[in-house]
Protein backbone atom coordinates (compact mmCIF):
# COMPACT_ATOMS: atom_id res chain seq x y z
CA UNK A 1 0.00 0.00 0.00
CA UNK A 2 1.48 2.85 -1.08
CA UNK A 3 -1.04 5.29 -2.42
CA UNK A 4 -1.58 6.44 1.27
CA UNK A 5 2.31 7.52 1.95
CA UNK A 6 2.30 9.90 -1.69
CA UNK A 7 1.46 13.78 -1.27
CA UNK A 8 -1.86 15.32 -2.56
CA UNK A 9 -1.22 18.38 -4.28
CA UNK A 10 -4.61 20.27 -4.14
CA UNK A 11 -5.20 18.62 -0.27
CA UNK A 12 -8.33 20.60 0.87
CA UNK A 13 -9.12 21.45 4.27
CA UNK A 14 -7.41 22.00 7.19
CA UNK A 15 -5.81 18.91 8.55
CA UNK A 16 -5.49 16.87 5.41
CA UNK A 17 -3.31 14.31 4.84
CA UNK A 18 -3.98 13.24 8.83
CA UNK A 19 -6.02 10.56 9.38
CA UNK A 20 -9.90 10.93 10.60
CA UNK A 21 -10.16 9.29 13.93
CA UNK A 22 -13.67 8.83 15.88
CA UNK A 23 -13.38 8.23 19.15
CA UNK A 24 -15.79 6.67 21.73
CA UNK A 25 -18.91 7.33 19.45
CA UNK A 26 -21.85 6.44 21.47
CA UNK A 27 -25.67 6.54 19.58
CA UNK A 28 -28.97 5.41 20.95
CA UNK A 29 -32.78 5.83 20.67
CA UNK A 30 -35.36 6.19 22.85
CA UNK A 31 -38.09 3.82 21.56
CA UNK A 32 -41.26 3.98 23.73
CA UNK A 33 -41.75 1.10 25.55
CA UNK A 34 -38.42 -0.66 25.44
CA UNK A 35 -36.01 2.16 26.58
CA UNK A 36 -33.12 2.88 25.45
CA UNK A 37 -31.64 0.97 22.01
CA UNK A 38 -28.31 1.74 21.22
CA UNK A 39 -26.84 1.60 18.15
CA UNK A 40 -23.16 2.63 18.39
CA UNK A 41 -21.40 1.47 21.11
CA UNK A 42 -18.20 3.41 22.26
CA UNK A 43 -17.11 2.88 18.84
CA UNK A 44 -13.34 3.62 18.03
CA UNK A 45 -12.64 4.42 14.25
CA UNK A 46 -9.23 5.31 12.08
CA UNK A 47 -9.38 5.82 8.90
CA UNK A 48 -6.28 6.31 7.05
CA UNK A 49 -5.59 9.30 4.30
CA UNK A 50 -6.13 7.78 0.68
CA UNK A 51 -7.08 4.20 2.60
CA UNK A 52 -9.39 1.97 1.41
CA UNK A 53 -11.51 1.44 4.92
CA UNK A 54 -14.46 -1.16 5.32
CA UNK A 55 -17.34 -1.34 8.01
CA UNK A 56 -18.47 -5.14 7.78
CA UNK A 57 -21.25 -6.31 9.92
CA UNK A 58 -24.19 -8.21 10.06
CA UNK A 59 -27.73 -5.85 8.84
CA UNK A 60 -28.44 -3.77 11.62
CA UNK A 61 -25.18 -3.83 13.38
CA UNK A 62 -24.96 0.11 13.56
CA UNK A 63 -22.63 0.09 10.61
CA UNK A 64 -25.08 2.70 8.55
CA UNK A 65 -25.17 5.08 11.67
CA UNK A 66 -21.57 4.86 12.00
CA UNK A 67 -21.32 6.40 8.72
CA UNK A 68 -23.66 8.47 8.75
CA UNK A 69 -22.33 10.10 12.05
CA UNK A 70 -19.31 10.75 9.74
CA UNK A 71 -21.68 12.60 7.41
CA UNK A 72 -23.40 14.65 9.63
CA UNK A 73 -26.30 13.27 8.92
CA UNK A 74 -26.83 11.06 12.24
CA UNK A 75 -25.65 13.58 15.29
CA UNK A 76 -23.77 11.08 17.56
CA UNK A 77 -24.91 11.42 21.73
CA UNK A 78 -21.64 11.69 22.99
CA UNK A 79 -18.00 10.46 21.34
CA UNK A 80 -15.53 13.04 19.14
CA UNK A 81 -14.07 13.21 15.40
CA UNK A 82 -10.26 14.86 15.59
CA UNK A 83 -8.34 15.38 12.82
CA UNK A 84 -4.62 16.47 13.09
CA UNK A 85 -5.01 17.16 16.69
CA UNK A 86 -8.29 19.00 16.24
CA UNK A 87 -11.54 18.50 16.98
CA UNK A 88 -13.84 18.43 13.15
CA UNK A 89 -17.23 18.58 12.35
CA UNK A 90 -18.80 16.87 9.33
CA UNK A 91 -19.25 20.20 7.57
CA UNK A 92 -14.84 20.43 7.85
CA UNK A 93 -14.54 17.36 5.98
CA UNK A 94 -15.16 17.26 2.27
CA UNK A 95 -17.06 14.37 1.67
CA UNK A 96 -18.91 12.50 -1.30
CA UNK A 97 -21.62 9.97 -0.19
CA UNK A 98 -22.76 7.22 -2.52
CA UNK A 99 -26.01 5.28 -1.16
CA UNK A 100 -27.59 2.04 -0.93
CA UNK A 101 -30.06 3.33 -3.59
CA UNK A 102 -29.31 5.94 -6.24
CA UNK A 103 -30.84 8.43 -5.30
CA UNK A 104 -31.27 10.10 -7.94
CA UNK A 105 -33.53 12.80 -9.14
CA UNK A 106 -35.89 11.10 -12.27
CA UNK A 107 -37.04 14.23 -13.76
CA UNK A 108 -33.15 15.81 -14.28
CA UNK A 109 -31.36 14.15 -16.75
CA UNK A 110 -28.10 12.35 -16.20
CA UNK A 111 -26.07 15.45 -16.29
CA UNK A 112 -28.48 17.88 -14.81
CA UNK A 113 -28.25 15.16 -11.72
CA UNK A 114 -24.61 15.86 -11.77
CA UNK A 115 -25.70 19.70 -11.91
CA UNK A 116 -27.81 19.18 -8.86
CA UNK A 117 -25.44 18.31 -6.62
CA UNK A 118 -22.81 21.20 -8.69
CA UNK A 119 -25.31 23.59 -7.72
CA UNK A 120 -25.55 22.88 -4.14
CA UNK A 121 -22.10 22.65 -3.77
CA UNK A 122 -21.75 26.49 -4.63
CA UNK A 123 -19.51 24.81 -7.61
CA UNK A 124 -18.27 28.14 -9.74
CA UNK A 125 -21.06 27.64 -13.53
CA UNK A 126 -18.08 27.92 -15.42
CA UNK A 127 -16.82 24.60 -13.71
CA UNK A 128 -19.80 22.17 -14.52
CA UNK A 129 -19.12 21.32 -18.29
CA UNK A 130 -15.71 20.62 -18.03
CA UNK A 131 -16.65 18.51 -14.26
CA UNK A 132 -19.53 16.79 -15.91
CA UNK A 133 -17.63 15.38 -18.70
CA UNK A 134 -14.62 14.47 -16.80
CA UNK A 135 -16.75 12.75 -14.22
CA UNK A 136 -19.25 10.61 -16.86
CA UNK A 137 -16.89 9.48 -18.90
CA UNK A 138 -15.01 7.95 -15.71
CA UNK A 139 -17.93 5.83 -14.67
CA UNK A 140 -18.43 5.31 -18.30
CA UNK A 141 -21.63 6.72 -19.20
CA UNK A 142 -19.68 9.86 -21.37
CA UNK A 143 -23.02 9.71 -23.57
CA UNK A 144 -25.47 9.53 -21.41
CA UNK A 145 -25.45 12.71 -20.07
CA UNK A 146 -28.81 14.09 -22.03
CA UNK A 147 -30.72 10.70 -21.34
CA UNK A 148 -32.99 10.21 -18.14
CA UNK A 149 -32.46 8.24 -15.34
CA UNK A 150 -35.39 6.03 -15.72
CA UNK A 151 -33.97 4.75 -19.04
CA UNK A 152 -30.93 3.41 -17.01
CA UNK A 153 -30.24 0.30 -15.85
CA UNK A 154 -29.78 -0.56 -12.16
CA UNK A 155 -26.25 -0.64 -12.61
CA UNK A 156 -25.65 2.74 -14.56
CA UNK A 157 -27.52 4.31 -12.32
CA UNK A 158 -24.81 3.35 -9.49
CA UNK A 159 -22.34 5.03 -11.81
CA UNK A 160 -24.28 8.03 -12.62
CA UNK A 161 -23.94 8.31 -8.35
CA UNK A 162 -20.93 7.75 -8.26
CA UNK A 163 -19.94 10.46 -10.76
CA UNK A 164 -22.35 12.51 -8.84
CA UNK A 165 -20.24 12.34 -5.62
CA UNK A 166 -17.17 12.53 -7.72
CA UNK A 167 -18.13 15.62 -9.26
CA UNK A 168 -18.25 18.08 -6.02
CA UNK A 169 -14.36 16.29 -5.92
CA UNK A 170 -14.76 15.32 -2.27
CA UNK A 171 -11.53 13.54 -0.22
CA UNK A 172 -13.46 11.22 1.64
CA UNK A 173 -15.91 8.41 -0.67
CA UNK A 174 -18.65 7.29 1.82
CA UNK A 175 -20.20 4.16 0.37
CA UNK A 176 -23.24 2.54 2.14
CA UNK A 177 -23.52 -0.56 0.16
CA UNK A 178 -23.42 0.65 -3.06
CA UNK A 179 -23.58 -2.91 -4.97
CA UNK A 180 -26.04 -4.57 -2.92
CA UNK A 181 -28.69 -4.24 -5.00
CA UNK A 182 -27.04 -5.05 -8.32
CA UNK A 183 -27.02 -8.64 -9.76
CA UNK A 184 -23.03 -10.50 -8.75
CA UNK A 185 -22.03 -9.38 -12.89
CA UNK A 186 -22.68 -5.68 -12.72
CA UNK A 187 -21.41 -6.13 -8.95
CA UNK A 188 -18.11 -7.05 -9.68
CA UNK A 189 -17.36 -4.78 -12.96
CA UNK A 190 -18.14 -1.85 -10.85
CA UNK A 191 -16.23 -3.30 -8.12
CA UNK A 192 -13.16 -3.12 -10.36
CA UNK A 193 -13.91 0.03 -11.61
CA UNK A 194 -14.10 1.60 -8.11
CA UNK A 195 -11.02 0.21 -7.20
CA UNK A 196 -9.27 1.49 -10.66
CA UNK A 197 -10.68 5.23 -9.61
CA UNK A 198 -9.77 5.00 -5.69
CA UNK A 199 -6.14 5.01 -6.90
CA UNK A 200 -6.19 7.34 -9.75
CA UNK A 201 -8.01 9.99 -8.21
CA UNK A 202 -6.68 9.28 -5.02
CA UNK A 203 -9.53 9.25 -2.70
CA UNK A 204 -10.16 8.04 0.64
CA UNK A 205 -13.15 5.50 0.76
CA UNK A 206 -15.15 4.02 3.90
CA UNK A 207 -17.21 1.85 2.69
CA UNK A 208 -19.79 -0.34 4.05
CA UNK A 209 -20.52 -3.57 3.88
CA UNK A 210 -22.24 -7.06 4.88
CA UNK A 211 -20.73 -8.91 2.15
CA UNK A 212 -17.36 -10.61 3.46
CA UNK A 213 -15.85 -11.60 0.07
CA UNK A 214 -16.75 -7.95 -1.39
CA UNK A 215 -14.47 -5.99 1.79
CA UNK A 216 -11.75 -8.73 1.43
CA UNK A 217 -11.37 -7.73 -2.31
CA UNK A 218 -11.89 -4.35 -1.80
CA UNK A 219 -10.38 -2.77 1.93
CA UNK A 220 -6.82 -2.02 3.25
CA UNK A 221 -8.66 -2.67 6.36
CA UNK A 222 -11.54 -3.76 7.51
CA UNK A 223 -13.66 -2.80 11.29
CA UNK A 224 -15.73 -5.57 11.84
CA UNK A 225 -19.25 -4.76 14.02
CA UNK A 226 -21.84 -7.09 15.70
CA UNK A 227 -25.52 -6.51 16.45
CA UNK A 228 -25.37 -3.78 19.16
CA UNK A 229 -23.16 -1.26 17.85
CA UNK A 230 -19.78 -3.24 19.17
CA UNK A 231 -17.15 -2.72 16.94
CA UNK A 232 -14.80 -5.87 18.09
CA UNK A 233 -11.59 -5.84 15.66
CA UNK A 234 -10.14 -4.32 13.21
CA UNK A 235 -8.18 -6.37 10.94
CA UNK A 236 -5.95 -5.76 7.39
CA UNK A 237 -6.58 -7.15 4.60
CA UNK A 238 -2.88 -7.88 3.49
CA UNK A 239 -3.13 -9.15 0.40
CA UNK A 240 -1.04 -6.81 -2.59
CA UNK A 241 -2.71 -4.95 -5.27
CA UNK A 242 -3.71 -5.13 -7.97
CA UNK A 243 -5.93 -7.81 -6.65
CA UNK A 244 -8.26 -10.59 -8.61
CA UNK A 245 -11.30 -11.94 -7.99
CA UNK A 246 -10.23 -15.82 -8.15
CA UNK A 247 -6.82 -15.03 -6.29
CA UNK A 248 -7.44 -17.94 -3.28
CA UNK A 249 -5.96 -15.48 -0.88
CA UNK A 250 -8.98 -13.88 -1.21
CA UNK A 251 -11.07 -16.31 -0.95
CA UNK A 252 -9.00 -17.79 2.53
CA UNK A 253 -8.64 -14.01 3.93
CA UNK A 254 -12.85 -14.46 3.65
CA UNK A 255 -12.90 -17.84 5.20
CA UNK A 256 -10.87 -16.42 8.07
CA UNK A 257 -12.56 -13.17 9.03
CA UNK A 258 -16.45 -15.09 8.55
CA UNK A 259 -14.88 -17.87 11.58
CA UNK A 260 -13.86 -14.71 13.47
CA UNK A 261 -17.19 -13.34 13.29
CA UNK A 262 -19.12 -16.60 14.17
CA UNK A 263 -16.85 -17.24 16.92
CA UNK A 264 -17.68 -13.80 18.17
CA UNK A 265 -21.20 -14.22 17.74
CA UNK A 266 -21.29 -17.57 19.17
CA UNK A 267 -19.43 -16.89 22.83
CA UNK B 1 -71.93 11.01 -31.71
CA UNK B 2 -74.20 8.85 -30.10
CA UNK B 3 -75.25 11.69 -26.93
CA UNK B 4 -76.07 13.41 -29.93
CA UNK B 5 -78.06 11.30 -31.31
CA UNK B 6 -80.01 11.04 -27.97
CA UNK B 7 -79.90 14.39 -27.70
CA UNK B 8 -81.87 14.85 -31.03
CA UNK B 9 -84.55 12.32 -29.90
CA UNK B 10 -85.07 13.86 -26.78
CA UNK B 11 -86.12 16.93 -28.06
CA UNK B 12 -88.23 15.12 -30.69
CA UNK B 13 -90.06 13.15 -27.67
CA UNK B 14 -89.81 15.72 -25.20
CA UNK B 15 -89.92 18.94 -25.99
CA UNK B 16 -90.73 20.82 -23.34
CA UNK B 17 -88.14 19.62 -21.00
CA UNK B 18 -85.49 18.92 -24.02
CA UNK B 19 -84.47 21.78 -26.41
CA UNK B 20 -84.00 20.57 -30.06
CA UNK B 21 -80.52 20.09 -31.44
CA UNK B 22 -81.02 22.61 -34.20
CA UNK B 23 -83.06 25.22 -32.36
CA UNK B 24 -80.22 25.26 -29.80
CA UNK B 25 -78.08 25.95 -32.60
CA UNK B 26 -79.67 28.84 -33.90
CA UNK B 27 -79.97 30.17 -30.73
CA UNK B 28 -76.03 29.68 -30.30
CA UNK B 29 -75.89 31.73 -33.26
CA UNK B 30 -77.63 34.34 -31.81
CA UNK B 31 -75.62 34.21 -28.72
CA UNK B 32 -72.46 34.28 -30.43
CA UNK B 33 -72.98 37.13 -32.80
CA UNK B 34 -75.82 39.84 -30.37
CA UNK B 35 -73.33 42.61 -29.92
CA UNK B 36 -72.49 43.01 -26.38
CA UNK B 37 -70.18 45.90 -24.38
CA UNK B 38 -66.63 44.54 -25.47
CA UNK B 39 -67.31 43.19 -28.90
CA UNK B 40 -70.27 40.74 -28.92
CA UNK B 41 -72.44 40.15 -25.55
CA UNK B 42 -71.24 36.15 -25.09
CA UNK B 43 -67.52 37.62 -25.28
CA UNK B 44 -68.41 39.66 -22.84
CA UNK B 45 -70.00 37.36 -20.33
CA UNK B 46 -67.71 34.39 -20.90
CA UNK B 47 -64.81 36.74 -20.28
CA UNK B 48 -66.16 37.68 -16.78
CA UNK B 49 -66.73 34.25 -15.95
CA UNK B 50 -63.38 32.66 -17.22
CA UNK B 51 -61.72 35.79 -14.86
CA UNK B 52 -63.12 35.08 -11.70
CA UNK B 53 -62.94 31.75 -12.54
CA UNK B 54 -58.97 31.59 -13.12
CA UNK B 55 -58.15 34.37 -10.40
CA UNK B 56 -59.67 32.48 -7.90
CA UNK B 57 -58.44 29.16 -9.03
CA UNK B 58 -54.91 30.67 -8.16
CA UNK B 59 -55.13 32.01 -5.29
CA UNK B 60 -56.40 28.44 -4.53
CA UNK B 61 -54.24 26.54 -5.65
CA UNK B 62 -51.18 28.77 -4.17
CA UNK B 63 -53.00 28.74 -0.40
CA UNK B 64 -54.27 25.03 -1.01
CA UNK B 65 -50.31 24.00 -2.00
CA UNK B 66 -48.88 25.71 1.07
CA UNK B 67 -51.28 24.41 3.70
CA UNK B 68 -51.52 20.75 2.05
CA UNK B 69 -47.14 20.37 1.98
CA UNK B 70 -47.28 21.78 5.55
CA UNK B 71 -49.86 19.66 6.45
CA UNK B 72 -48.11 16.64 4.82
CA UNK B 73 -44.63 17.81 6.41
CA UNK B 74 -45.07 18.74 9.95
CA UNK B 75 -46.99 16.24 12.32
CA UNK B 76 -47.43 19.05 14.57
CA UNK B 77 -49.35 20.79 12.40
CA UNK B 78 -51.19 18.26 10.70
CA UNK B 79 -52.50 16.97 14.35
CA UNK B 80 -53.60 20.50 14.67
CA UNK B 81 -55.37 20.92 11.93
CA UNK B 82 -56.49 18.48 10.14
CA UNK B 83 -59.60 18.12 11.35
CA UNK B 84 -60.42 21.56 10.61
CA UNK B 85 -60.07 20.66 7.04
CA UNK B 86 -62.60 18.08 7.12
CA UNK B 87 -65.49 20.36 8.76
CA UNK B 88 -64.34 23.23 6.22
CA UNK B 89 -65.29 20.58 3.62
CA UNK B 90 -68.55 19.93 4.98
CA UNK B 91 -69.69 22.97 4.85
CA UNK B 92 -72.44 23.19 1.83
CA UNK B 93 -70.95 25.66 -1.04
CA UNK B 94 -74.38 27.80 -1.12
CA UNK B 95 -74.34 28.22 2.17
CA UNK B 96 -70.54 29.63 1.56
CA UNK B 97 -71.83 31.88 -0.97
CA UNK B 98 -74.68 33.11 0.82
CA UNK B 99 -72.62 34.12 3.63
CA UNK B 100 -70.15 35.57 1.94
CA UNK B 101 -73.04 37.63 0.48
CA UNK B 102 -74.20 38.69 3.79
CA UNK B 103 -70.78 39.67 4.78
CA UNK B 104 -69.26 41.35 1.83
CA UNK B 105 -72.30 42.60 -0.01
CA UNK B 106 -74.25 41.53 -3.37
CA UNK B 107 -71.32 42.21 -5.93
CA UNK B 108 -68.12 40.22 -7.36
CA UNK B 109 -66.07 40.69 -4.62
CA UNK B 110 -67.99 38.52 -2.59
CA UNK B 111 -67.19 36.29 -5.17
CA UNK B 112 -63.90 36.34 -5.28
CA UNK B 113 -64.01 35.50 -1.49
CA UNK B 114 -66.24 32.89 -2.23
CA UNK B 115 -64.91 30.83 -4.69
CA UNK B 116 -61.30 30.18 -3.29
CA UNK B 117 -62.88 29.54 0.49
CA UNK B 118 -64.86 26.57 -1.34
CA UNK B 119 -62.12 25.14 -3.75
CA UNK B 120 -58.86 25.47 -1.39
CA UNK B 121 -59.83 22.92 1.07
CA UNK B 122 -60.07 20.26 -1.92
CA UNK B 123 -56.48 21.56 -3.51
CA UNK B 124 -55.09 21.39 0.22
CA UNK B 125 -56.67 17.92 0.75
CA UNK B 126 -54.84 16.99 -2.44
CA UNK B 127 -51.47 18.70 -1.66
CA UNK B 128 -51.54 17.05 1.64
CA UNK B 129 -52.02 13.82 0.46
CA UNK B 130 -49.58 14.25 -2.09
CA UNK B 131 -46.50 15.62 0.31
CA UNK B 132 -47.33 12.55 2.21
CA UNK B 133 -45.40 10.54 -0.52
CA UNK B 134 -42.54 12.75 -0.25
CA UNK B 135 -39.44 10.64 -0.68
CA UNK B 136 -37.25 10.98 2.66
CA UNK B 137 -34.33 9.29 0.84
CA UNK B 138 -34.35 12.23 -1.69
CA UNK B 139 -34.86 14.37 0.64
CA UNK B 140 -31.72 13.00 3.05
CA UNK B 141 -29.48 12.99 0.05
CA UNK B 142 -30.37 16.92 -1.15
CA UNK B 143 -29.75 17.65 2.81
CA UNK B 144 -26.34 15.93 2.41
CA UNK B 145 -24.84 17.37 -0.78
CA UNK B 146 -25.97 21.14 1.06
CA UNK B 147 -28.74 22.09 -1.09
CA UNK B 148 -30.56 25.32 -0.41
CA UNK B 149 -34.20 25.46 1.00
CA UNK B 150 -35.20 27.04 -2.54
CA UNK B 151 -33.13 24.43 -4.41
CA UNK B 152 -34.32 21.57 -2.65
CA UNK B 153 -38.20 23.08 -3.37
CA UNK B 154 -37.46 23.53 -6.98
CA UNK B 155 -35.87 20.62 -7.85
CA UNK B 156 -36.63 18.07 -5.30
CA UNK B 157 -40.12 18.51 -3.65
CA UNK B 158 -42.13 20.31 -6.70
CA UNK B 159 -41.26 17.45 -9.27
CA UNK B 160 -42.55 14.97 -7.10
CA UNK B 161 -45.52 16.72 -6.04
CA UNK B 162 -46.40 17.17 -10.15
CA UNK B 163 -49.27 14.95 -10.66
CA UNK B 164 -51.10 16.26 -7.43
CA UNK B 165 -50.79 19.80 -8.92
CA UNK B 166 -52.27 18.40 -12.16
CA UNK B 167 -55.20 16.43 -9.87
CA UNK B 168 -55.68 19.91 -8.35
CA UNK B 169 -56.20 22.20 -11.33
CA UNK B 170 -58.26 19.71 -12.61
CA UNK B 171 -60.50 19.10 -9.19
CA UNK B 172 -60.51 22.94 -8.33
CA UNK B 173 -61.44 24.12 -11.79
CA UNK B 174 -64.68 22.05 -12.21
CA UNK B 175 -65.82 22.57 -8.68
CA UNK B 176 -64.74 25.97 -9.18
CA UNK B 177 -66.54 26.66 -12.56
CA UNK B 178 -69.97 25.87 -10.46
CA UNK B 179 -69.40 27.81 -7.57
CA UNK B 180 -69.02 30.90 -10.13
CA UNK B 181 -72.14 29.94 -11.56
CA UNK B 182 -73.62 30.05 -8.23
CA UNK B 183 -72.45 33.35 -7.65
CA UNK B 184 -72.75 34.83 -10.55
CA UNK B 185 -76.90 33.06 -10.73
CA UNK B 186 -77.10 34.84 -7.14
CA UNK B 187 -75.09 37.99 -6.70
CA UNK B 188 -74.19 39.70 -9.82
CA UNK B 189 -75.49 40.91 -13.22
CA UNK B 190 -72.75 39.78 -15.54
CA UNK B 191 -71.34 36.47 -16.80
CA UNK B 192 -72.18 33.33 -17.97
CA UNK B 193 -74.19 32.08 -14.38
CA UNK B 194 -76.50 35.04 -14.79
CA UNK B 195 -77.56 34.20 -18.41
CA UNK B 196 -78.31 31.03 -17.03
CA UNK B 197 -80.85 32.69 -14.25
CA UNK B 198 -82.03 35.10 -17.03
CA UNK B 199 -83.34 32.71 -19.38
CA UNK B 200 -84.03 30.05 -16.60
CA UNK B 201 -86.78 32.91 -15.44
CA UNK B 202 -87.80 33.42 -19.09
CA UNK B 203 -87.85 30.04 -19.17
CA UNK B 204 -85.79 29.44 -22.18
CA UNK B 205 -84.24 26.34 -22.20
CA UNK B 206 -82.98 26.43 -25.42
CA UNK B 207 -80.78 29.46 -25.65
CA UNK B 208 -79.17 28.44 -21.29
CA UNK B 209 -78.66 24.63 -23.34
CA UNK B 210 -76.45 27.20 -25.87
CA UNK B 211 -74.84 29.17 -23.34
CA UNK B 212 -73.73 25.53 -21.82
CA UNK B 213 -72.29 24.53 -24.96
CA UNK B 214 -70.16 27.74 -24.88
CA UNK B 215 -68.69 27.03 -21.73
CA UNK B 216 -68.80 23.36 -21.62
CA UNK B 217 -66.56 23.86 -25.12
CA UNK B 218 -64.40 26.49 -23.09
CA UNK B 219 -63.18 24.12 -20.57
CA UNK B 220 -62.34 21.46 -23.20
CA UNK B 221 -60.28 23.75 -24.96
CA UNK B 222 -58.59 24.35 -21.38
CA UNK B 223 -58.05 20.60 -20.27
CA UNK B 224 -56.62 19.65 -24.30
CA UNK B 225 -55.22 22.79 -25.16
CA UNK B 226 -53.56 23.86 -22.35
CA UNK B 227 -53.13 20.92 -19.34
CA UNK B 228 -53.33 17.69 -20.79
CA UNK B 229 -49.74 19.19 -22.91
CA UNK B 230 -48.23 20.75 -20.04
CA UNK B 231 -48.78 17.54 -18.48
CA UNK B 232 -47.38 15.67 -21.18
CA UNK B 233 -44.33 18.16 -21.39
CA UNK B 234 -43.66 18.29 -17.69
CA UNK B 235 -43.77 14.58 -17.36
CA UNK B 236 -41.80 13.92 -20.11
CA UNK B 237 -39.36 12.02 -18.35
CA UNK B 238 -41.33 9.50 -16.80
CA UNK B 239 -39.78 6.05 -18.43
CA UNK B 240 -43.20 5.10 -20.13
CA UNK B 241 -42.42 8.17 -22.63
CA UNK B 242 -42.04 7.08 -26.54
CA UNK B 243 -42.91 3.84 -25.65
CA UNK B 244 -39.59 3.61 -24.07
CA UNK B 245 -38.61 0.45 -22.11
CA UNK B 246 -37.11 0.66 -18.69
CA UNK B 247 -33.65 -2.14 -19.46
CA UNK B 248 -33.70 -2.95 -15.85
Amino acid sequence: MTVAEENREDAPGEGAGDPLELRDIVKYYEKPGQGRVLVLDEIDLVVEEGAFVSLLGPSGCGKTTLMNVVAGLVEPNAGTMRRGGRDVSPEDLSLGYIFQEPRLLDWKTVAGNLEFALEARDVPESEWDERIERYLSMVGLADEGDNYPSRLSGGMKQRVAIARALATEPEILLMDEPFSSLDEITARDLREELLDIWQREQKTVLFVTHDINEAAFLSDYIYMMSHGGEMFARREVGIDRPRNYDDPAIAQRETELYREFHEHVVK
Amino acid sequence: MSLLVLWYLGGVVAPESIPGVLATLDALVVVLTTPGPYGNMFYYHVWKTAEMLFVTLAVSMVLGTVVGVALGTNELLESAVSSWIYAWLAIPSLVIVFLSAVWIGFDARSGYFAVPAVITPFVALNMWEGARTLDPQLAEMAAFFDAGRYQTFTDVILPQLVPFLFASVRSALSIGWKITLLVEAFLVTRGVGFMFRRYFDQYDLTTMMSWLIIFVVLLVVIEYGILAPLHERVTAWRPDADGVRVTE
